[in-house]
């Protein structure tokens, strides 16, 4: 092989390393578009666990390209002889151990702000079916299906979530809410949309033949027009 | 060694049945006890589920490559994504990896055959019947299991799956389920008690303790599948209730006995693979392998606490968040021996005299692109970022970068590696190469931009998707045809080699300042029960 050739590959190997470390960084994260304050904890907890991670990740990816350009065989140069530091050892025994442990710390802070449902301005229930969605509003006594679930923007929402036949997942990804809809359960979740707008979601539980069609929309509206929504709705009930 | 007294009388004088004429044609497959037949016969079958899954690959990407295609309706693609997952778990890596551990531990460890040899045979057959019930659902007419390699009930209850493919991929699992099993009780007592005159635990091959500690995972952990499988087949053949709810049965019930399988199935399907690494790296790069202390008790350290984390694959069943927290925390803690094994294999190679063979290429491949799946694995044991991405094409990603670029990358780096000594014959190293390349590239390729659609909320096991998430399925699908073409250029070189490929020498890797394991100081292919002598290892 001439020198050129033989450094290609390399470079392409070290590309696809550098496009993977641009991936893994927090550029990417127009990936993710918090439209309440869980997701917002959500993303803010990915940049942390990136931020931890990427300092393993860029360490021993270039460790791996360092060694790949550096030790090549080369005829007069032996191969060292080591093959045990206990030192080192427990040095990358002991890091990595303490950075899950501080990782676990803002986990478990979202963890807990998702999982207590706090008083809430309007409770509904979300049914699954095979394929389709029936939403309810207890309190003004409202039950559709198949059309877009609407909610007042700004209030603190809370869902009882289950399902009528097999095992569906209600997912609206710029909520940060997934909660599997399970028949003979009932799931909880909460959130607040903080502006009006249209959301959309869909099943993300393998759920039978049309599972890919089983689409969820949300219209966020201000409150006043929510109230005059559900007039609207009870009238025509 | 207590042990080793009792059984090494059996091998020195070999099994009965090799005292016989050797037969010759398709009677010396049928009826072989030998290991090493037996080996060879698992990773051909391995490797035609490899195929058959791999063009479903293929065509799920093909309807995928653009939104709202008709390449095959909803239905048969739900069918095709479904055995596309089990095929490549349950027929292609893990039997795959039982082939080369059957052709190569014996002869590691210098015995003369598996313990058990004719049990390693009914091992490998009833694979067979197992994988034909699988084939044959596909031609039913109501077609067969639709319900992911998962089966989540109730949709795979009698009442929403009333078809018999449920059922054959039941059996199927069943069978196979069992075969793993004596196939583990096989390799536990071959590698306790046949190791050669000297050999301690600890002057084991790493690839040994890889397979000992993979192989004591499925004694454990296989039994629990074939309970939750029992119950789903009585629950839809006997009207038993454990998974109806309408009974007073709980679908959630399913998922725990499941994933108590499957995750430490995981680890089934990679840790023979960084065994295989771990024979590799030192062999292409003129050193010993880093830490083998630290490397046996990390194994055995990832086997232990692999079966403490089932539950982060249900994070979003509602499940009792104190119970989240320790699924959380503990799948967390993987990392740690993980990335022992991860830094351990960085300082084998560092200051080594790196020979970039097709293998080694293939085990470098494996390192990089694992610790990109260990990364986002600890991403995802994270409670809100793993509900957030959960059932997205983000877990897809995920698991494509441990299962493919983990698993395959070693499998592959195995196969080449040991292609002379089973073979006999030198494969062609410019097409190796180029096979290797193909799929480095196409492999990130196609999964990469998965981690993007999973985040932008594209869920997974759907045939079609919002026009959103189109540029990256675009991206992903031209991916798999380069991986396509990979793995086309690999089986054209494996079989032309075979048919016409140079003879190798004992040992073809062979490099000075070496120290080899067993397998290298015999013939390619070994002779009959391996050893003139059995070897005293000092």
């Amino acid at each position: 092989m001439t020198p050129r050739s033989r450094w290609t590959p390399l470079l392409i190997f070290g590309l696809c390393l550098a496009a993977a470390a641009l991936y893994a960084s927090p550029a990417m994260a127009w990936l993710l578009h918090p439209a309440t304050a869980i997701a917002r904890d959500v993303r803010g907890l990915f940049y942390k666990a990136v931020g931890v991670t990427a300092f393993f990740f860029i360490l021993a990816e270039g460790i791996l390209l360092v060694a790949v350009l550096k030790f090549r065989a080369k005829p007069g140069v032996p191969a060292a002889k080591w093959h045990e530091n206990v030192r080192l050892e427990i040095v990358w025994t002991v890091i990595p151990a303490l950075a899950m442990v501080i990782l676990s710390g803002p986990s478990f802070t979202t963890e807990k702000y998702m999982d207590v449902i706090p008083k809430s301005d309007l409770q509904i229930e979300i049914v699954g079916h095979q394929w389709f969605w029936e939403y309810r509003y207890p309190k003004d006594g409202i039950i559709f299906a198949n059309e877009p679930l609407v909610l007042p923007a700004g209030k603190t929402i809370s869902a009882n979530i289950t399902s009528i036949d097999v095992v569906h997942s209600w997912f609206v990804p710029d909520f940060g809410i997934k909660m599997d809809a399970n028949p003979g359960r009932i799931n909880h979740v909460w959130f607040d949309v903080d502006k009006p707008g249209t959301y959309k979601g869909q099943c993300a539980e393998l759920c039978g033949v049309l599972h890919a069609q089983m689409f969820i929309t949300v219209n966020v509206v201000t409150p006043e027009e929510f109230a005059r929504w559900i007039e609207q709705k009870k009238k025509g009930a | 060694m207590e042990a080793g007294t009792i059984a090494r009388p059996v091998t020195s004088h070999g099994a009965a049945v090799s005292h016989a004429k050797p037969r010759t044609g398709i009677l010396k497959w049928l009826l072989t006890t030998d290991h090493k037949l037996i080996g060879v016969m698992y990773i051909w079958l391995a490797f035609f589920f490899f195929g058959v899954a791999g063009i479903f690959a293929m065509v799920m990407r093909a309807q995928l490559s653009a939104p709202g295609l008709h390449v095959v309706p909803p239905e048969i693609y739900n069918q095709i994504m479904s055995l596309h997952g089990t095929f490549m778990v349950f027929f292609f890596t893990i039997p795959i990896m039982a082939g080369i551990a059957n052709y190569v531990v014996p002869i590691q460890i210098g015995a003369r055959d598996m313990a058990f040899p004719r049990i390693n045979a009914v091992s490998f057959w009833m694979l067979v019947p197992a994988g034909l019930f699988m084939l044959v659902s596909l031609f039913l007419k109501s077609g067969s299991a639709a319900a992911g390699w998962t089966s989540y009930p109730p949709l795979t209850s009698r009442e929403y799956s009333p078809g018999p493919g449920i059922d054959l991929w039941i059996l199927g699992l069943h069978l196979a389920g069992a075969a793993s099993i004596m196939g583990a009780i096989n390799f536990v007592v071959t590698i306790l008690n046949l190791r050669a005159p000297g050999m301690s635990m600890m002057k084991m091959p790493m690839f040994c303790w890889n397979v000992i500690i993979t192989q004591t995972i499925i004694l454990f952990a296989t039994p629990v599948l074939a309970g939750a499988l029992t119950m789903l087949l009585t629950d839809r053949m006997f009207g038993t209730s454990f998974f109806h709810p309408q009974a007073g049965g709980d679908p959630v019930l399913w998922q725990h006995l499941f994933w108590f399988y499957s995750h430490p199935a995981v680890y089934i399907m990679v840790l023979p693979g960084m065994g295989m690494v771990s024979q590799i790296l030192p062999a292409f790069s003129g050193k010993h392998l880093f830490g083998y202390k630290g490397m046996v008790l990390a194994t055995a350290g990832i086997g232990f606490i692999g079966y403490l984390v089932w539950g982060h694959h249900m994070f979003a069943t509602g499940m009792d968040p104190k119970l989240r927290q320790f699924f959380s925390f503990a799948s967390m803690v993987i990392a740690v021996p993980t990335g022992i094994k991860i830094w351990s294999w960085l300082a084998t190679i560092w200051g080594g005299s790196i020979r970039f063979k097709t293998p080694m290429l293939f085990a470098l491949g494996f390192i990089g692109l694992f610790i990109i799946g260990g990364i986002t694995g600890v991403w995802l044991a994270l409670v809100p970022f793993d509900v957030q991405v959960h059932d997205t094409y983000f877990v897809v990603a995920h698991l494509h970068y441990v299962l493919f670029g983990g698993s395959l990358m070693s499998i592959m780096a195995g196969i080449y590696y040991w292609f002379p000594k089973i073979s006999g014959k030198l494969y062609n190293e410019f097409w190796g190469k180029v096979h290797f390349w193909l799929t480095f590239v196409g492999m990130n390729l196609t999964f990469m931009p998965m981690h993007a659609m999973g985040m932008l909320g594209m869920p997974r096991r759907i045939y079609t998707y919002r026009p959103e998430f189109a540029v990256w399925n675009h991206i992903a699908s031209a991916g798999a045809a380069i991986l396509g073409v990979g793995m086309l250029i690999f089986a054209l070189n494996m079989l032309l080699s075979l048919w016409r490929g140079k003879p190798s020498p004992p040992d073809p890797w062979a490099h000075e300042d070496q120290t080899r394991t067993l397998e290298w100081t015999v013939s390619s292919p070994p002779p009959a029960e391996n050893f003139h002598t059995i070897p005293v290892i000092r």
